[in-house]
């Protein structure tokens, strides 16, 4: 199933040679509180990032910089060279899943699908490739509510593809799936990096991280501790988990 | 903009919340309705202004509903999740609110033909019934369907600014019903002269249910007051944070 071709995407015209991600400085303030403090990163076409962190750590936050949803107070976030409000079709470059629970729940999988495709200017038809490369074809009839955790994410994940995009951004797409569903997801990720295009993935699994993910950036109190190949962070022998404590103080847990 | 109008079309015709505010504005004419005709004796009946008063429970059932209907169609969003998919999709957020303006408008004209002409054919059982002649003319019903249209119209646009501004939905919806049963009901026997001029007031005179503003008057309040409100929405809507 995850050999499935894609269907073709569009090239983007306007698109810069560069980083697919590049955020800078990028700093978010709640008052007195820094949710982000200073992040700068860049992400690379092709790679699969993991986005590790405590919960409270700032990774959603920072998800929501990137994406649009939030403004930064200082710094600067740009997907594929510009701000995201400033995309052109950005549904057509970026997917992303935030909540696994951002379903109306009286609301079928396909209408919810449609909804969404409608607002972006897809062909419908997408709405059923979609439903059948995630396995959701049988339920998408139904209402949302009578849906399990694991089916909430593959509808997320669903929703996210609709537009064939080169950037995905998943926020804890793991929770919920049962091992079937996250062999799937990891193959799916590995996939869509070696058809070139960019995954950013934030996650509590770190086994799961580990078997996925090219590179990691790990954030904490808001800050970037560390960032590199997953070879680069655990050279010394070490597992991520090691490294991930190590760094984020958090032995305890 | 089309393709938000499309998608905010399907987003009010793929839930049951329109079938559910459909049959509670039935339930409520219904009620209504049993209360003022068949409860008021013959002399309370019996001319154009007291039909016409009557008929007030149409126009009220009309705004009420539409309201509900604007402010669900964003609050709703809010507290399910799906406005981040939304502003994913269309992050300039601006199309957003329009087109739920526009479908809040859309939705208010709906309601109010449908809460009118249940009110006007419920009357005329009741009034044929109890054998009391019907005073009301053409140019009544015709005022009454318009007016109504209008006034739920503009109380749909006005519920998707109220909503966009407070977010909160159980907030919103509360409030927009203690502002017509609690704010516009107590003024309305005690301040008469300020209740008039209320978003609900102004409708009922919209409607032709009261002749205490003249048309254009009524006709401009509630436009300035579905204009401030979906002013302030889209302003808040633009400028705030999506959690």
């Amino acid at each position: 199933m995850p050999e499935q071709a894609l269907p073709v995407h569009e090239v983007i015209e306007s698109a810069p040679p560069g980083p697919v991600v590049r955020c800078s400085s990028l700093t978010k303030r709640y008052g007195e509180v820094v949710a982000v403090d200073r992040i700068s990163f860049a992400l690379e076409p092709g790679t699969v990032t993991g986005f590790l962190g405590p919960n409270g750590a700032g990774k959603t936050t920072t998800l929501r910089l990137l994406l649009g949803l939030a403004e930064p107070t200082s710094g600067e976030a740009l997907v594929f060279g510009r701000r995201y409000r400033e995309l052109e079709q950005p549904a057509r470059h970026v997917g992303a899943v935030l909540e696994s629970s951002d379903y109306h729940p009286s609301r079928s999988g396909r209408d919810h699908l449609r909804t969404l495709a409608l607002a972006a200017e897809l062909p419908v038809s997408r709405v059923e490739e979609v439903l059948e490369l995630v396995e959701l074809r049988k339920a998408a009839g139904r209402r949302v509510r009578t849906y399990s955790l694991g089916m909430r994410q593959q509808l997320g994940v669903a929703a996210a593809l609709l537009g064939d995009p080169d950037l995905l951004v998943l926020d804890e797409p793991a929770n919920g799936l049962d091992p079937a569903g996250v062999r799937w997801l990891r193959t799916f990720l590995r996939s869509l990096a070696a058809a070139g295009r960019t995954v950013l993935v934030s996650s509590h699994l770190l086994a799961e991280v580990a078997q996925t993910v090219d590179r990691v950036l790990v954030i904490d109190q808001g800050r970037l501790l560390a960032q590199g190949t997953l070879a680069e962070l655990t050279s010394e022998g070490q597992t991520l988990e090691d490294v991930y404590l190590a760094l984020t103080g958090d032995e305890a847990a | 903009m089309i393709a938000q109008l499309r998608s905010e079309l399907l987003k009010q015709r793929s839930t049951e919340t329109t079938l559910f505010l459909f049959l509670a504005m039935v339930g409520f004419v219904a009620l209504a309705v049993t209360m003022h005709v068949i409860a008021l004796s013959p002399a309370r009946l019996s001319t154009n202004a007291h039909q016409l008063d009557v008929f007030q429970v149409g126009t009220r059932a009309a705004m009420i509903f539409a309201g509900l209907a604007g402010a669900l169609a964003i609050t709703a969003e809010i507290r399910f999740g799906t406005i981040r998919p939304t502003f994913l999709v269309e992050p300039r957020r601006s199309p957003v609110v329009a087109a739920k303006l526009a479908v809040g408008g859309l939705v208010g004209i709906v309601y109010s033909l449908l809460a009118e002409g249940l009110m006007a054919a419920a009357a005329a059982i009741a009034f044929s019934v109890r054998g009391i002649p019907n005073e009301l003319t053409g140019g009544d019903y015709t005022r009454i369907l318009a007016g109504g249209a209008a006034a739920g119209a503009l109380w749909g646009i006005l519920g998707v600014g109220v909503g966009a501004l407070v977010r909160n939905q159980v907030a919103t919806l509360v409030g927009i019903l203690a502002w017509m049963f609690l704010v516009e009901s107590v003024s309305e026997g005690f301040v008469p002269g300020a209740a008039k001029l209320m978003p609900g007031g102004a409708g009922l005179s919209l409607a032709g249910n009261e002749h205490k503003l003249s048309l254009a008057v009524a006709a401009a309040l509630l436009i300035a007051y579905a204009a401030v409100a979906s002013a302030a929405g889209w302003l808040a809507t633009l400028r705030r944070d999506v959690a």
